[in-house]
C-alpha cells in the first residue's frame, strides 16, 4: 500500500540527459512525484550510454538509463520543430517543475526560457543542470566528468604529487549533481508553497564538485596555503595500503585511541612519541607505513574489517568490488536493491534505495520508460490529442 | 552578538521561522545544517564542552585561520567557520542528566533534530526517533550514521575516510593497473550532506502537508555505493567487476590529464565523437590524425590511446594550462584546467559565478575582518542566498537560548554554570596542531603557501 510522500502532488517534465538531470527528476519520482520524460525521437544520450546489458547496446537495454529513469513515464517530442516547441509550451502550463540540462541558450533561442514560460505559469520551477553554470565566461564550455573534476579542485588534490592529478573513477560527479538538482528543486517547492511563487534554480556541475573541498578552500581563504597530491611514501596511513588479500584503509578517529589503534595492529612502538603525536606522525610517516604494512601482510580484509569495527570500535574500511556490493547481506537488510521487471530486458535487480526514511520513503513504482512509450496516454490525458491528431504530429516528425 | 547579519531579508528566507537542534560532529550533518541555516532556519548547535566537534581542532588538516593558535584556538579553525556558518552555539555536557534534560527541553521547542552519532548512543538516552518525537508532535528527526540504524552493520563506526574504500569507489578508482585509492577528501560525507538536506526539506514538506513528522537515516556506506551504481548493474549483467582506468574514460577515447607548461600544471581533455576528435586534432596542428586509421574511431582510438597520449602531450607542454583549456574549448573539444585552490579563489568563471562568498567577523573573533568560504553550488532566481555569518563560538549563545529560548531563570543558569553542565571552554580539546606553514609545504602536507594571500584576495583591508 502507497502512503502519502512528500512530492506526491508535484507533475515534472524532466527534458534532460545523461547522468545528472535524469537523476534529480527520477528522485523526485521516487517520493512521490509524476514524472513525464521527454525524449528527442531518437532518445536520449542516456540510451547510447554503455554499459548495456549482455553488452547489447539496444537503446532499451543501456544500464545507465533503466535505473536512472525509474518511476518516469516517457514521451517524445522534437524540440527543434516550432510545432514541438509550441507543444511543449502546452505543457509547460501544466507542470510544477521541469528539470533540463540544455546549453544556456537553447531554451530561449525557442522561447522555452524560465522568463518565457513563468509568464503562463507564475509557479513553475524550472531545474536547469549545467557543467558550468547559466551564466560566467564558461557557461558554453563543453565538458564531462573529468573536466568537472579537474576544474573543480578536485583532482590537483588526488593522486601522488610523482604523477599526473587523478579523478574518481566512473561518474561520481554526475550523481552527486543529480542529488543536488533534487535539493535545490526541493527547496524551491517548499518555497513555493509559502509564498506561490516559482522560480528557476540554475546548477553549475563545477560548483557542486567544488563546494566538497571544504578542507582544501578554508586552507587557502585563512590560511594562505595550496594544498597539492601527496608523496607516495610516508603518507600512506589513512590511505589505501595491501594486506593478505586485498586492500584496506585505517584512520584515527571513532571511538578508539592511538594506543588501541597500535594495540589493534599489534604494533606496541606505534605508542611511542614518534607516532602519537599528530605532527610526529607526519614526520616519521615512511616508518609508520613500514609498521602498518608488517602488521598487515597476513591479515584479511574480512578478519580486520570485523575485529577492528566489533572489538576496538576503530575505523577501518576495505577495498569491496561491485560483486561485493550486490551480494551484500547489510544493503539487502536496508533494503537498497529493488528487484525491477523491465519488458525488454526481464528481471533485474536494481540499486535503488539511497536512504530511508520512516515514512514517505522512496517507492519504485515503474520502470524506465521504453522510447515513447506513452505518447498516447499522455498526449491524451494532458493536451486531448485523438489517434488521428497523433498520428499527424508522428507522420510530421514532431513526435 | 545575536543581530543577524542579513536580517533585513532574513524573514524571506524559506526556513524563516524554523528551528533546528543540531547535535552532530564532523563534517556530513555541520555541513548539512549550515546550509540550512542559509535558507533561514535558526539552527543551535550543541555540543559537549568535553567532547567538542572535532573540526574545532587538533587535527594536521584543521587549520587555524592564519595558522595562529591564539587564545581560543578551538573558535577560530577555517573549515569549522565554513560548515558550522550561521549556526547559534550552546555547550552542553550531555553525558551527564541534567544535560540531557536540557537537550530534550531544546527538542521540545524545536522542528528539527540532526545527530550522527552511531546508533545506540541516542537509543540509550531514550531520545531516539519514536521518544523523541513524543516529545514535540510533528518532529522531524533526522540521523547520519556510518552503516544506518538497521542492518548487520548498523553498530560499526564509519566515517568517510574508511568508508570510501568499503563503499566500494576506491575499486575503481586509482592509476591504471595500480593499486585503489581514494580521490579528494571525506567524498562520502558529501553525498551525506545532499542526501541529509534533502531529507531534511521532504520531512518539512511532508510535515506542511500532512501534519505529521518522519524520521530520515542515511547511512554514508549505503548512500556511497549508490556512485558505483553502473558497476553493479554491469557486474550482475555482463560479469564484470571494473577496474582502475587512472584518467581514462570506460568508453569514449582519448581522454586523459596532461602535463602543460608551468609549475605542477595540468590540462584535461576528451573526445567524445569523431567531430570532437578532428577538432582536437586541427587545435594541436595535426589535421591529419583525423583521418589517420589508427585513430579515425572510437574503437581505434581506444586501442591505440598510449599513441595519442603521446601526441597530445607534447602539445601540452608547450601550452599554459588556461591556454590550452581556451584553444581546446574555442574549437569545442572538452577541456579543464585542473584547478588549485588559487584558482578557485582567483579564477575569473569562479568569480563570475560566487561560488565563494564572503563573511564578515566581528573584532573580538581575531579572524582578520572578511574571509571566503563556499557557499553553496546553486543559485535560486528569486531567493538569493548568503552564508548569514561565520560559525559560533562555542558557548557563545548559552544565555540567548537556555535564557532566552528556554526562559531559564538566572537561578538556573548559575547553577549550570557552576555545575559544568553549560561552559564557554572546551574542558579537554584537543591540542592545536603547531605546524608552521613552511614546515607543511616541507614535509608535503601543503604545495604553497602565499604569505600575501589576504591582499591577493583583498579581505584585510
Amino acid at each position: 500500500m502507497l502512503g502519502p510522500m512528500a512530492v506526491d502532488d508535484v507533475l515534472v517534465l524532466d527534458l534532460s540527459e545523461g547522468i545528472a538531470g535524469p537523476l534529480a527528476a527520477r528522485l523526485i519520482g521516487d517520493f512521490g512525484g509524476d514524472v513525464i520524460k521527454v525524449e528527442p525521437l531518437g532518445g536520449e544520450i542516456g540510451r547510447r550510454t554503455p554499459p548495456f546489458f549482455h553488452d547489447d547496446p539496444d537503446p532499451e537495454k543501456s544500464l545507465f538509463y533503466l535505473m536512472l529513469n525509474l518511476n518516469k513515464r516517457g514521451i517524445t517530442l522534437n524540440l527543434d520543430t516550432s510545432e514541438g516547441a509550441a507543444i511543449l509550451r502546452r505543457l509547460a502550463t501544466e507542470v510544477d517543475v521541469i528539470v533540463e540540462s540544455f546549453p544556456p541558450g537553447y531554451l530561449a533561442d525557442r522561447g522555452l526560457d524560465y522568463a518565457s514560460l513563468e509568464q503562463e505559469n507564475p509557479g513553475l520551477i524550472m531545474t536547469s543542470i549545467t557543467p558550468f553554470g547559466q551564466t560566467g565566461p564558461y557557461n558554453q564550455y563543453q565538458s564531462d566528468e573529468i573536466i568537472a573534476y579537474a576544474t573543480s579542485g578536485m583532482m590537483a588534490i588526488s593522486g601522488t604529487v610523482d604523477r599526473e592529478p587523478l579523478k574518481h573513477g566512473g561518474f561520481p560527479g554526475q550523481y552527486e549533481s543529480g542529488m543536488n538538482g533534487f535539493l535545490a528543486t526541493l527547496v524551491a517547492l517548499f518555497a513555493r508553497d509559502m509564498t506561490g511563487a516559482g522560480q528557476q534554480v540554475d546548477l553549475s556541475i563545477q560548483d557542486v564538485i567544488a563546494s566538497t573541498l571544504v578542507i582544501n578552500q578554508p586552507f587557502y581563504g585563512f590560511a594562505g596555503g595550496v594544498q597539492g597530491r601527496r608523496h607516495p611514501e610516508g603518507s600512506n596511513f589513512g590511505q589505501v595500503m595491501p594486506c593478505k588479500d586485498g586492500y584496506f584503509v585505517a584512520q584515527p578517529g571513532g571511538g578508539v585511541t592511538w594506543d588501541g589503534i597500535a594495540d589493534f595492529f599489534g604494533k606496541p612502538e606505534m605508542k611511542e612519541h614518534r607516532f602519537a603525536d599528530v605532527v610526529e606522525r607526519v614526520r616519521n610517516g615512511p616508518e609508520l607505513d613500514a609498521i602498518v604494512r608488517d602488521a598487515t601482510k597476513d591479515r584479511t580484509m574480512a578478519e580486520m574489517f570485523k575485529t577492528a569495527s566489533e572489538k576496538f570500535r576503530m575505523l577501518v574500511g576495505i577495498v569491496q568490488t561491485p560483486e561485493d556490493l550486490a551480494n551484500c547481506a547489510h544493503l539487502a537488510a536496508r533494503g537498497y536493491y529493488e528487484e525491477l521487471d523491465h519488458p525488454v530486458i526481464g528481471k533485474i535487480k536494481v540499486p535503488f534505495r539511497l536512504w530511508n526514511m520512516s515514512t514517505g520513503n522512496a517507492t519504485c513504482r515503474r520502470p524506465a520508460p521504453l522510447l515513447g512509450q506513452h505518447n498516447t496516454e499522455i498526449y491524451q490525458e494532458m493536451l486531448g490529442y485523438d489517434a488521428a491528431a497523433l498520428e499527424d504530429l508522428r507522420a510530421r516528425g514532431v513526435i | 552578538m545575536t543581530a543577524d547579519p542579513s536580517a533585513p531579508e532574513a524573514e524571506k528566507l524559506p526556513l524563516a521561522g524554523l528551528r533546528i537542534v543540531d547535535i552532530s560532529n564532523v563534517i556530513s550533518l555541520p555541513y548539512a545544517s549550515g546550509l540550512l541555516a542559509d535558507l533561514g532556519a535558526e539552527v543551535i548547535k550543541v555540543e559537549g564542552h568535553s567532547r567538542v566537534d572535532t573540526t574545532r581542532g587538533g587535527q594536521i588538516s584543521s587549520v587555524l585561520c592564519d595558522n595562529r593558535v591564539g587564545d581560543d584556538p578551538w573558535n577560530r579553525v577555517g573549515g569549522f567557520n565554513l560548515l558550522n556558518r550561521g549556526k547559534k552555539s550552546v555547550a552542553l555536557d550531555l553525558s551527564k542528566p541534567t544535560g540531557r534534560e536540557v537537550l530534550t527541553d531544546l527538542i521540545k521547542v524545536s522542528d528539527v533534530v540532526m545527530e550522527n552519532f552511531t546508533p545506540r548512543v541516542m537509543r540509550s538516552w531514550g531520545l531516539d526517533y519514536p521518544n523523541a518525537a513524543k516529545l514535540r508532535p510533528g518532529l522531524i528527526m533526522i540521523s547520519c550514521s556510518g552503516f544506518g540504524h538497521n542492518g548487520p552493520y548498523s553498530p560499526y563506526p564509519g566515517q568517510a575516510t574508511t568508508l570510501e574504500a568499503t563503499h566500494g569507489l576506491a575499486h575503481v578508482t586509482g592509476y591504471r593497473g595500480g593499486d585503489p585509492s581514494k580521490a579528494g577528501q571525506s567524498f562520502v560525507d558529501f553525498l551525506a550532506t545532499w542526501a541529509l538536506v534533502s531529507g531534511t526539506m521532504l520531512g518539512l514538506r511532508y510535515r506542511h502537508r500532512f501534519g505529521t513528522g518522519l524520521w530520515v537515516d542515511v547511512g554514508m556506506y549505503q548512500l556511497g555505493t549508490y556512485m558505483l551504481s553502473e558497476r553493479v548493474l554491469d557486474w550482475q549483467a555482463n560479469g564484470r567487476l571494473g577496474e582502475r582506468l587512472g584518467n581514462r574514460h570506460p568508453f569514449l577515447a582519448p581522454q586523459g590529464c596532461y602535463r602543460c607548461a608551468g609549475d605542477d600544471a595540468w590540462c584535461t581533455l576528451l573526445a567524445r565523437d569523431d567531430v570532437e576528435w578532428a577538432a582536437l586534432c586541427r587545435t594541436i596542428g595535426k589535421p591529419e590524425l583525423a583521418t589517420d586509421e589508427r585513430f579515425a574511431t572510437n574503437d581505434a582510438r581506444m586501442a591505440n590511446h598510449d599513441a595519442i597520449d603521446a601526441i597530445i602531450s607534447a602539445w601540452m607542454q608547450g601550452q599554459t594550462k588556461f591556454a590550452a583549456m581556451e584553444l581546446l574549448q574555442a574549437a569545442g573539444v572538452p577541456a579543464g584546467a585542473v584547478f588549485d585552490a588559487r584558482d578557485l579563489h582567483f579564477n575569473e568563471h569562479m568569480k563570475a559565478r560566487g561560488l565563494l562568498e564572503t563573511v564578515a567577523y566581528p573584532p573580538e573573533r581575531q579572524m582578520g575582518k572578511r574571509r571566503k568560504v563556499i557557499g553553496r553550488p546553486w543559485k535560486l532566481s528569486k531567493m538569493p542566498l548568503v552564508v548569514r555569518g561565520p560559525g559560533p563560538r562555542l558557548g557563545e549563545h548559552n544565555q540567548e537560548i537556555l535564557g532566552g529560548v528556554l526562559g531559564y531563570s538566572p537561578a538556573r543558569m548559575a547553577a549550570l554554570e557552576t555545575s559544568g553542565i553549560i561552559a564557554t571552554q572546551p574542558t579537554n580539546a584537543r591540542k592545536p596542531v603547531a605546524m608552521s606553514m613552511e614546515d607543511r609545504v616541507k614535509t608535503g602536507r601543503l604545495a604553497a603557501y602565499d604569505p600575501d594571500y589576504k591582499e591577493r584576495l583583498g579581505v584585510d583591508d
